[in-house]
């Protein structure tokens, strides 16, 4: 009983903070983050919890936790938190340089504590109806973010970002309902449509309609994860939104969409057979790698670089899983981790750059090492954190996933994943390198220290997690690779 | 009964042609009113032959929330550009009716290919359901006014509502609650945007946006 409760108080916890943050002063904004770290600290004793036994499944599977939502909850909570502190260092600023008003402020915070409640709502979702609402509400609730700054760009991506994410929703829906029918053999015509009871009769499945129901799903919420071809609204939505924003878009939003698709993979591939579903995996993953870097190469906004960065990663995420090899499965958990936790950290130092500079163009930043020391830190260490290089988490789950490729004799696609990945490398530093050291004017300053430290604890924990992946979270990593199909 | 049943997913797929070649913005969202309408009825009728009271439900919510109270939302923000025609459109006339019917087709095969465990409704209501998600979801990407394109996706949730019922007769009350309140907040997020749109370009034409690139 203590997992449920502990499921329903993490689900909850973030209405309360969009509820507080309509009463709180505007300047003590920072206060409504501490029910993010209550968030947090729940979240972490339902994962040790979770990765002790069988998964936590409460309220007639209304309410599912295993290792694979477990990973997602791990990211999500963690970003949030620091996405909700940063978000008060950024406002504080825009506050006291006039460019927004206190109102707006409010109700900022609101929507960003709600966007959080259908995030956490994915991870917790035992029934498969709620898993798709709540993979749907987290494109309602995110929009109005990405539309804060009112003008003609926000507007122009918020409103691609809708139309696009939420007709991929309909077509994941689609896939959901074919789900439902793919089970009426084994379960009767009227069954729980939950994960835990399809779970159960996964093998028995319709075949044809279990496939059917996770290519439809693929391509569905593949458009929410950003997957190629339907990136589209990506590059637009996670630059235009304020930083911290577009950090809980790109670090958690999609890992939320991806375990909609891997959690119908797993149910769908017993019956429907590994091989076509895997396939399906590995030629959307390696098409948004390919997308990603193309896009990266001659990028001169650095929002959008890093956007396009997030398309390349979903793809590799979404490859590991569909090697489907024990190492690049791993690989590609891991990396749901720490691409989460690297582009959070660029996106708030980023966001330092844009506060400073008011500008998204590479070439009009320069000297960054000379005016904010401490951020000049963060984007170089960001930046070669993201592009693989070690001792960052990212360079072990690269590693992971190709190795992972070869153990299982892929020769041609292990040895295409590495060249693209290398190939990613220089177009990835180098802006951040130009930004730095180029010379040019001595202005400004520092943002404050509340502006860094959310970055730098990320910053640490990437570095952590480049050498020595902690018991615990090992753990849960091993507890998500037995939901999934081999 | 299967008569009724069949002429009103019949209608239902009728309105979503009429959606994609209507160029009047209002008489999308008139279509939209209808078919919701017609569908609301259509559970009903089920409900009437099978006595399933969630069936009552969800046809009664459908014809409220659906028929009157999301038309009406859209028509108050959308209110100056309601009487206008649509003068740029991505995909013609002809074209547009042509692939709408190829649309159409695809989906009455892939109805009929993949194995369904009959319910309520016969298969080829299945196909009609698929087409009316796939002629919606081709309305919006068809066509540059946002509030044309904000009734396609509509469009296209009815169909998988069709769809909902063929198969499951409907997935269960709480389910179809949260997808009501998902479509509303949906249409309350979209109709603020198409607000925001016509404040600052002077129409609805998303074309008239464009700036993002690379």
């Amino acid at each position: 009983m203590t997992g449920a409760a502990l499921m329903l108080c993490v689900v909850l916890l973030p209405a309360a903070g969009a509820a507080a943050s309509l009463v709180v002063p505007e300047r003590a904004m920072a206060v409504t983050a501490l029910l993010e770290v209550a968030v947090l600290g729940v979240a972490l004793a339902l994962l040790a919890l979770a990765v002790q036994g069988p998964a936590i499944d409460a309220f007639d599977h209304w309410l599912h936790l295993d290792g694979l939502s477990g990973v997602v909850l791990l990211v999500v909570a963690i970003v949030s938190v620091l996405a909700a502190v940063y978000s008060a260092a950024y406002m504080r600023h825009e506050l006291h340089e006039g460019i927004v008003r206190g109102s707006e402020v409010r109700r900022y915070f609101a929507v960003l504590h709600l966007f959080v409640f259908t995030m956490v709502a994915v991870t917790v979702a035992g029934n498969l109806g709620l898993l798709w609402t709540a993979i749907s509400a987290t494109t309602l609730a995110s929009a109005p973010l990405v539309h804060f700054y009112g003008s003609r760009e926000p507007l122009e991506a918020a409103w691609k970002y809708l139309v696009l994410t939420v007709a991929g929703s309909l077509i994941a829906l689609l896939g959901f309902l074919i789900l439902y029918q793919a089970g009426v053999g084994p379960l009767g015509p009227t069954y729980n449509f939950s994960v835990a009871v399809v779970a159960g009769a996964a093998a028995h499945l319709s075949p044809l309609l279990a496939g059917a129901a996770f290519l439809l799903v693929l391509v569905g919420f593949g458009t929410k994860a950003g997957l190629a071809p339907m990136h589209a609204w990506l590059p637009d939505a996670h630059s235009q939104a304020p930083s911290p924003v577009c950090a809980m878009l790109s670090g958690a939003e999609l890992n939320c969409a991806l375990l909609g698709i891997f959690r119908v993979y797993a149910l769908a591939a017993p019956a429907a057979g590994g091989a076509m579903l895997r396939t399906g995996l590995v030629v959307f993953g390696v098409a948004s790698m390919l997308v990603g870097i193309v896009f990266l190469i001659s990028q001169r906004d650095f929002k959008r670089l890093l956007a396009y960065s997030s398309i390349e990663q979903m793809g590799l995420i979404s490859l590991g899983v569909g090697l489907g090899t024990p190492v690049a499965l791993l690989g590609a958990l891991l990396l749901v981790v720490a691409h989460g936790l690297t582009k959070s950290l660029l996106f708030f130092a980023t966001g330092n750059l844009l506060l400073r500079f008011r500008t998204t163009a590479i070439g009009e930043v320069h000297g960054v090492i000379r005016t904010m020391p401490w951020t000049a830190i963060l984007l170089i260490g960001g930046a070669l954190a993201i592009a693989g290089a070690p001792p960052f988490g990212v360079f072990i789950a690269d590693l992971s996933i190709v190795s992972g490729a070869f153990a299982g004799h892929l020769w041609a696609l292990g040895a295409l994943t590495g060249v693209l990945m290398v190939t990613a490398f220089v177009p990835l530093v180098l802006p951040f390198h130009s930004m730095t050291f180029s010379p040019g004017a001595r202005t400004g300053g520092e943002v404050g220290a509340l502006a860094l430290a959310p970055a730098f604890a990320l910053l640490g924990a990437v570095l952590v997690l480049g050498v020595w992946v902690p018991g615990p979270l090992e753990q849960l990593l091993h507890s998500a690779m037995t939901v999934l199909p081999r | 009964m299967d008569l009724i049943a069949t002429t009103l997913a019949t209608l239902v797929l009728l309105s979503a042609f009429w959606l994609l070649i209507a160029r009047r913005v209002g008489a999308t969202v008139n279509g939209y009113a209808a078919q919701s309408i017609v569908l609301g009825g259509l559970a009903i009728a089920l409900f009437a032959g099978s006595g399933q009271t969630d069936l009552l439900a969800l046809g009664l919510l459908a014809i409220l929330i659906k028929g009157l109270l999301i038309p009406a939302v859209i028509e108050r923000q959308a209110r100056p550009v309601y009487g206008l025609r649509e003068l740029q459109y991505q995909v013609g006339f002809p074209t547009a009716l042509l692939l709408g019917a190829g649309l159409t087709l695809i989906a009455f095969v892939a109805a009929g290919r993949l194995p369904f465990h009959p319910g309520l409704l016969s298969e080829p209501v299945l196909g009609m359901a698929i087409a009316v998600t796939l002629l919606g979801l081709f309305t919006t990407m068809a066509r540059r006014d946002a509030v044309v394109q904000l009734t396609g996706l509509l469009a296209a949730e009815n169909g998988l509502i069709l769809v909902g019922l063929v198969i499951s007769s409907g997935l269960g009350l709480l389910i179809e609650l949260s997808l009501f309140l998902d479509v509303l907040i949906g249409v309350a997020v979209m109709s603020f945007l198409i607000t925001r749109i016509h404040e600052t370009v002077a129409s609805t034409d998303t074309s008239e946006l464009r700036r993002l690139r690379g």
